[in-house]
């Protein structure tokens, strides 16, 4: 399956971008008119059923007024009320709408973002691919491109799949499938500028988006010696790919686009909102084992300041990629500030053990369990602490 | 394990095919996991074909969604828990041999969300035990796999011993099927022999 996925996509990529069909722009209230975008609309709106009882929504009601309120300033009130927006707790970049005017946000993107102004940036990309009518075409093109058993083995079409309720993958699978040609990413993007101008937010912001990802793609192949595939097609960013040519046409725009007053980059709100996330998302992109891009995100993070937080984060990712000597380093700056999170002590134990200094690891062993009374881990720790019970 | 197989499957659109188990006869000690490890079942179980890793082997009663064990035999340093689903843009995270009991908790976490798409996954308690003889760890955790929905509870019991990770592992639905055969299971670890400077002479 997946396989056949990739050569679909394959062919896809292989084709040069599609003349754009001239379809009608999208608008509120909007039906599907013919046999292919009715037929598109059913699986979105049985993906949506199923997605609304997902357990990897989150359904915080702050994080997602919040994430709702930038997306109304971007489009309006009259546009915004129709889409429902879904933040899922998958720790990849990625983000959709889809033609029926849901909206899928991971909060893989929501970590990266460095302010307001860079969600916008993104939710008006989603937008102008949604309003330009950007996934019909890209369906009518596959089914151009591929066999009928081609597409007949890409789409879901019932059975065990349908049974087992697939939400999240078969999100990713269809995003997957209706990964967008050039030319629609640089329509999308074109689209996405002067949304961000008249809502008052910096145009600037949406290639420092994507020049920030190129970023990272560097990183994750640095630190697995691999070459950087940020200007191939796929990849993390497969239904994105953040190209040179992008960020230097969406640096033009942005000089086309300027503000008139102040730019606004909303970065405190943004922070401020994902505040009480980000721990929890920190954690996630940790344990992805992709040490280059998590040490990136980590340090886009700590630009203000390296908080107790994001050291210890730094410390778990370091033991992980086995470098205790770095991880302690980290741990140690974490404990010394105040407000850390009791957990550093056990990072700091637990590497201090590793190395041999038993006395050491013990004693920051037994800090955690004082700060820490009911950890779930309490009676391994304790037996490493050599207290008994 | 059955991360790779359920997704495989659940994308692939296809039922497990015929003779995908075999029959794990109670009443006499088998070799698991292509290792030394020997377990002595006392009930039937069956044993999964396809392998989850190079020293990796799943049993199971009733069908490996509802409940699974997984035996880990031996897994030495610098290798992964389990085959790699997508190695190039996805590499798990390896085993070394100076990990503590923290460490291969964690190990194992990120493996199965790195391999089973869960970013749901949360280790609950961690306690030290025994495992074959050796001084060892139990820990319980629930996880749910994206494109599933369907909450699992796992017990993992297991110890690093000759600088290699030994461990057993069993994950099942939360609703009725955990409960219903954790000492099936627990039966199973107790049974477990390994190799080492205290393994019983019979």
């Amino acid at each position: 399956m997946i396989r056949a996925l990739g050569g679909a996509l394959a062919l896809l990529a292989a084709a040069p971008a599609p003349a754009t069909d001239q379809v009608t722009p999208i608008g509120a209230g909007w039906q599907p008119t013919d046999k292919d975008e009715r037929g598109l609309w059913l699986e979105v709106d049985e993906l949506e059923r199923k997605l609304r009882t997902s357990a990897f929504v989150m359904r915080d009601p702050a994080l997602n007024a919040y994430v709702r309120g930038v997306f109304c300033r971007l489009v309006g009130e009259a546009a915004c009320a129709p889409v429902r927006i879904y933040i899922l707790r998958t720790p990849v970049f990625n983000a959709g709408m889809y033609p029926t005017g849901m909206m899928v946000i991971n909060s893989g993107l929501l970590l990266r973002m460095r302010s307001e102004a860079q969600l916008a940036a993104i939710l008006g990309h989603e937008y102008t691919h949604y309003t330009n009518r950007h996934v019909i075409q890209g369906f009518r093109d596959l089914k151009r491109k591929t066999s009928l058993m081609t597409w007949l083995a890409l789409v879901p079409v019932g059975g065990y799949a349908v049974a087992a309720a697939l939400t999240a993958a078969q999100l990713g699978m269809i995003a997957s499938v209706f990964t967008f040609s050039r030319g629609m990413e640089t329509e999308a993007d074109a689209g996405s500028v002067p949304l961000m101008q008249k809502a008052g937010y910096d145009p600037a912001a949406a290639w420092r988006v994507w020049e920030q990802l190129r970023a990272e793609q560097d990183a994750t192949a640095a630190a697995r010696r691999r070459k950087s595939r940020k200007d191939a097609d796929g990849g993390m960013f497969n239904t994105h790919p953040p190209t040179a040519e992008r960020l230097a046409a969406l640096k033009e725009l942005a000089a086309k686009h300027p503000l008139a007053g102040p730019p606004d980059d909303g970065a405190a709100r943004y922070a401020a909102a994902l505040r009480p996330w980000w721990p929890a998302l920190v954690d996630d992109q940790v344990k992805l084992n992709d040490f280059g891009a998590t040490d990136f995100v980590l340090g886009k993070l700590a630009e203000d300041g390296w908080t107790p937080d994001l050291l210890y984060a730094r410390g778990e990712l370091y033991r992980s990629h086995g470098d205790l000597a770095q991880a302690a380093g980290f741990y140690r700056q974490a404990t010394e500030a105040p407000g850390a999170p009791p957990e550093a002590w056990r990072g700091l134990g637990i590497v201090a053990l590793r190395s041999g200094d038993e006395d050491g690891g013990r004693a920051a062993l037994g800090t955690y369990l004082k700060l820490k009374p009911d950890a779930a881990d309490r009676s391994m720790i304790a037996m490493m602490a050599g207290e008994t019970n | 394990m059955r991360k790779v197989a359920m997704l495989a499957a659940a994308l692939a659109l296809v039922a497990a095919p015929a003779g995908a188990y075999k029959l794990v006869a109670h009443g006499a000690r088998v070799a698991v996991a292509k290792s030394e490890m020997t377990i002595d079942p006392p009930i039937d179980w069956n044993r999964q074909q396809s392998r989850p890793g190079r020293n990796a082997e799943a049993w199971t009663l009733d069908g490996i969604p509802l409940n699974e064990v997984t035996f880990y035999g031996g897994i030495e340093g610098g290798k992964a828990l389990f085959k790699e689903v997508d190695r190039k843009n996805k590499p798990l995270p390896v085993f070394k041999s100076t990990m503590l009991t923290p460490d291969v908790v964690q190990l194992f976490e990120a493996s199965y969300r790195i391999a089973g798409g869960s970013s749901l996954f949360e280790v609950g308690a961690v306690e030290p035990a025994e495992f074959a003889g050796h001084k060892g760890f139990r820990f319980r955790y629930t996880f749910t796999l994206e494109g599933e929905e369907v909450k699992r509870l796992g017990e993992g019991t297991g110890a690093v011993v000759g600088r290699k990770l030994w461990l057993i592992t069993y994950e099942a639905p939360a609703i009725h099927y955990f409960d219903h055969n954790l000492a099936d299971y627990r039966a199973l670890v107790a049974s477990a022999r390994i190799p080492g400077p205290q393994v019983t002479v019979e």
